[in-house]
């Protein structure tokens, strides 16, 4: 073996198949099984179990077929707003969430001088708390003296300082920003990980033929390590169908539903809504859920029939 | 460098400087308000601490149950992240390493965790806890986060470990070594890259976790910081200089953690090249 | 293998701790009984030390019992509660506001008519938590909604107000405009942190237009929003807010922060608030309060052209506790209550939290440097007729979430006209 490789995909076709040793495997996998069966699949199943039924007065539960969702899908303005809100926003988010991080990679990689510095403060918004992250782009956003009316009205573009969370048109987006603020710290890090395994005699073989650095970039590297920027947009996309705490601290939802989120409104109906009922917000839930894990199936799909057909 | 490669060099260097502007200057920010008083940051949002009151950061320690919230905090979030990273690799290793009937499924079952609200899954968790005697307990809060963030860290672990080439497991078996043996000397030490990320991003968002904490912990002595935070937050006009000096003490442990444990994953990462 | 095994035993001995810790942790710490109690207004230090005195109190009286308050802020608050109480859990007494009825219709509430002493309450004040004849929390804080404003600022825009502070709807633009014609915000007001502020001068107006049966008919879905006299006051309202009325950062303005708008920078002329507006303004500077000296006016809301009943003002209930129906300690918890009603703790309330309250006292006591406030405040309601209850109280569901995002953000944010309003409301609302 001349080199680490790990990337290429091909070693699961190699693996052995007869004699697996059973107890490892089960030893291994026991605590995390345990702990899942416990915590996750309980609360699962009863969050589907509470969408087929209504919870009335002093706990009883009533039956209610398929009515929540009925009522969801036909009756329900907000939740399709809530749901254009996150498939935008999970659409067109990760795009850049991803992309930023990897030209950032990029430009450790290429050995920019104090290069430790820059990770370290690239990466701090990744640690900040939402909680922190909220308040702090609130007041970057604040009408009167945030930094970005700010900046505006210093360079003479006052015409265009806004409120930026208080305007419909422009509240989703300004959220969006600060949460790809937040995370594509995360995403460099990721990449950096990777460029760093890549094999660098092919790197050396490329420049020797005088392959420019744009070439080298876009025919060599990005395809060695698709799997991980794979990884990393999925992941993205996930997260921000599932976006909560940041919408809820900055806008709640608001103005307007327009940045409401399929979570702002799962957690609206069940903790602000006068009502005990748990069995429509589990509508939502169980529903979003199926839909959310169609898109990452099919898109893991997609792409690894891709990834495949290349081997 | 030719021409073009200056201009490259200054093209990239200005981005870089622009980017660093925006990533760190709030933080900047924030530092600069914890050392001032609310009625001094009214007057000028971004001036220098001038004088700067070192001493809010002790007021706001030993004030504010700072220092109980800050115990609990590592306690809870240090055991969760302890536990994350042994099961989560465990089972990682074992879907990566073995080929066995069920074995997609289970990664499917683990994966399809992480799309869960958290918002719902809240009260049956509340409920769970209850019945195990393990509710506004430690314990109980720390298992919940191990809970919440397995499926994640299983996801990018499985992902790397099973990149790693089989001929290196080949080769340990035929040298004698045991499965755990296999897992403990191999998996782990390769691994180190993907697990040191695991372990950063566990900690980061257990550290900052706030909807669960709320929710599974009444009593006061064993809140956990974020909740510290919001104490300042209440109705009222936002003591703004209290709150960015106890922003500033949630955010520098994880600051410095993650400064120590970014040069193991940067060494991780170019071991694992040379080897 | 002995590596197995090790591993498994480990795995054995952490179970066992684990399991130990458990119950240790489960099982109740001493034999005294506890009352929890969980409250809201973690941030309102008068408050705090009003309820603890409350509770030193009553464990004076009863030296076997502990009361143990924790306290929330809203939101965590209402997170943890419906939590706790879907699990059968829960503290002895909790906070809730009127409008939580939720806690009624599912049975989590004691009816109160038999374990506390209503001689000390208000009656008005206790038919605000009767359903079905029952009485099911503990009134504590009223307020009224009162239109505050800057005497400074008042003379300085060159407006005399009347003695009794009342002015009709043109003066009321007037006062408006001329306000904003010298640069200073005529009204202070945000919504970025609570659902009721921005619908203040809407409800004053629709009030005042409908009178009060209307009006209550308006709120419960019996008259439509299409009625000329409701589209007149809001159109009255738009009227202000084209003038620009309120801030242009209202949409994200906190409640704390548009108390300082108000009182301290940048300054506006009028600030529509709950009389609850001392809690946050009689405190040092430093802590948010008003500044020294603050010249601070009651006036009344402007009257409407035509209107039914401009005596009319709303009055209702904020900060109530209710006895959890699955609390062990139904009587002790009950004489905890009786604690938080006696009419020394009224007279104290009013002393050092300077706002209205549902136990029967005197507002002429309070003495010192707010005096003259209460007297004025005192002087503003003495021709009222008490409307009980604001929107929020009355309303329940899918109409509370349109009406809050319609009358308290976007209507008067500026962002709907006043047919889109009428028409947002009646679909969510109007159930004819």
């Amino acid at each position: 073996m001349a080199i680490s490789r790990p990337a290429a995909p091909a070693t699961r076709a190699r693996r052995r198949s007869a004699g697996q040793p059973w107890p490892v495997i089960l030893l291994f996998l026991a605590p995390a099984l345990l702990l899942y069966l416990g915590f996750t699949i309980d609360p699962a199943f009863r969050t589907f179990y509470n969408s087929v039924h209504t919870i009335k007065p002093r706990g009883v539960e009533e039956f209610v077929g398929l009515a929540h969702f009925r009522e969801l899908l036909t009756a329900d303005p907000v939740f399709w707003k809530s749901v254009a809100n996150t498939m935008i926003w999970a659409v067109a988010a990760p795009i850049p969430d991803v992309g930023i991080g990897l030209l950032l990679a990029l430009c450790l990689y290429a050995k920019v001088p104090l290069a430790r510095f820059f990770r370290v403060v690239w990466f701090t918004p990744v640690l900040l708390s939402y909680v922190v992250v909220g308040i702090i782009w609130m007041w970057v956003y604040n009408f009167e003296w945030g930094v970005a009316n700010e900046l505006l009205r210093w360079v003479g573009l006052s015409g265009l300082a806004h409120s930026w969370l208080g305007d419909p048109k422009t509240a989703l987006w300004s959220v969006m920003f600060t949460h790809v603020w937040k995370w594509t710290g995360f995403n460099m890090v990721v990449c950096l990980a990777a460029l760093y395994a890549l094999p660098t005699e092919i790197l050396e073989a490329a420049s020797l033929d005088n392959c420019g650095w744009a070439r080298r970039l876009v025919f060599i590297m990005i395809p060695i390590m698709w799997r991980t920027l794979l990884n990393l947009l999925i992941l993205s996309f996930i997260g921000k169908m599932r976006v909560f705490d940041l919408v809820w601290i900055m806008t709640g939802g608001g103005p307007l539903w327009s940045t409401e989120t399929v979570s702002t409104y799962v957690y609206k109906r069940a903790f602000e809504w006068n009502t005990f009922d748990l069995g429509y917000p589990s509508t939502i839930a169980a529903l979003w859920f199926v839909v959310v894990l169609a898109f990452a199936l099919s898109l893991s799909w997609l792409f690894r029939q891709r990834d495949r057909l290349e081997y | 460098m030719g021409f073009a490669g200056v201009a490259r060099q200054t093209v990239l260097l200005t981005a870089v400087a622009l980017y660093t502007a925006l990533a760190g200057a709030p933080v900047l920010w924030v530092a600069m308000m914890s050392l001032r008083t609310t009625s001094e940051i009214a007057a000028a949002p971004f001036g220098w601490p001038s004088p700067a009151h070192w001493g809010k950061y002790w007021t706001v320690w030993t004030t504010s149950h700072y220092d109980t919230y800050f115990w609990n905090s590592t306690v809870i979030v240090a055991g969760a992240v302890a536990g994350l990273t042994l099961i989560g690799s465990m089972a990682a290793h074992a879907l990566a390493r073995y080929r066995f009937r069920g074995n997609r499924v289970i990664y499917f079952v683990l994966f399809s965790a992480i799309i869960f609200p958290p918002q719902l899954t809240i009260i049956s968790l509340f409920q769970v806890l209850v019945e195990y005697g393990l509710f506004n307990t430690r314990l109980g809060v720390s298992l919940v986060y191990m809970a919440i963030q397995l499926p994640l860290t299983f996801y990018l672990l499985e992902g790397f470990f099973a990149q790693i080439p089989q001929d290196y497991f080949d080769a340990a078996k035929i040298d004698g070594c045991s499965e755990l043996g296999m897992y403990w000397r191999l998996t782990v030490p390769i691994g180190m890259p993907a697990i040191a990320t695991t372990v950063i991003l566990n900690l980061i968002e257990l550290w900052n976790e706030f909807l669960y904490a709320v929710v599974l912990v009444t009593d006061d002595d064993k809140r956990t910081l974020p909740l510290g935070i919001m104490r300042f937050l209440g109705d009222k006009l936002e003591d703004v200089g209290m709150i960015a000096t106890g922003m500033m003490i949630a955010i520098l442990p994880v600051i410095l953690v993650y400064a120590f444990l970014s040069e193991r994953l940067i060494r991780g990462m170019t071991a694992s090249v040379l080897k | 293998m002995s590596a197995k095994r090790s591993l498994a035993r480990g795995w054995l001995v952490r179970g066992a701790v684990a399991g130990a810790l458990a119950v240790a942790i489960a099982l109740p710490a001493a034999a005294e009984t506890t009352i929890t109690i969980w409250s809201h207004e973690a941030d309102e230090p008068a408050k705090v030390a009003w309820r603890e005195k409350a509770a030193r109190n009553f464990e004076a009286k009863n030296p076997d019992v502990k009361v143990k308050i924790t306290w929330y802020d809203k939101p965590a608050l209402n997170a943890a509660l419906r939590t706790a109480l879907r699990a059968g859990q829960g503290p002895d007494i909790f906070y809730a506001e009127p409008d939580q009825v939720e806690y009624i219709t599912n049975g989590f509430a004691t009816p109160l008519d038999d374990l506390v002493n209503w001689n000390n309450i208000y009656d008005w004040a206790r038919g605000v938590w009767t359903h079905n004849g029952k009485t099911y929390g503990l009134p504590q804080e009223a307020y009224t909604i009162e239109l505050y404003y800057n005497k400074e600022l008042m003379k300085k825009v060159g407006v005399t107000l009347p003695p009794s502070g009342q002015v009709g709807q043109a003066q009321f633009l007037d006062i408006v405009k001329k306000a904003a014609a010298a640069g200073i915000t005529p009204i202070s007001q945000g919504v970025g942190d609570r659902p009721y502020p921005g619908v203040y001068l809407s409800e004053e107006a629709l009030l005042r237009r409908l009178g009060r049966d209307d009006y209550g008919k308006l709120l419960t879905g019996k008259l439509s929003y299409k009625d000329p006299r409701v589209v007149e006051s809001l159109t009255f309202v738009k009227g202000l807010v084209d003038a620009g009325a309120y801030p242009k950062s209202f949409a994200t303005l906190k409640l704390g922060e548009s108390h300082y708008y108000f009182h301290t920078k940048p300054g506006s002329l009028m600030f529509p608030m709950g009389s609850f507006y001392t809690g946050r303004a009689f405190v040092p500077p430093d802590k948010g309060g008003q500044p020294e000296g603050f010249p601070l006016g009651v006036m009344q809301f402007p009257a409407m052209d035509k209107g039914a009943c401009n005596q009319c003002k709303s009055l209702t209930i904020g900060a109530s506790f209710i006895l959890n129906a699955g609390s062990k300690n139904q009587k002790l918890a009950a004489g905890m209550l009786n604690e938080m009603a006696t009419p020394d703790m009224g007279t104290l309330w009013l002393e050092t939290i300077l706002l209205q309250t549902a136990i029967k006292s005197d507002p002429s006591k309070v003495g010192g440097k707010y005096a003259e406030y209460f007297r004025e405040l005192l002087d503003r309601n003495k021709d009222a007729q008490y409307f009980v209850g604001i929107p929020r109280d009355h309303i329940q569901g899918k109409c509370k979430d349109v009406f809050t995002q319609v009358l308290n953000n976007a209507f008067p944010g500026g962002l709907l006209t006043v047919d889109a309003a009428v028409d947002m409301l009646n679909q969510g609302c109007y159930t004819n």
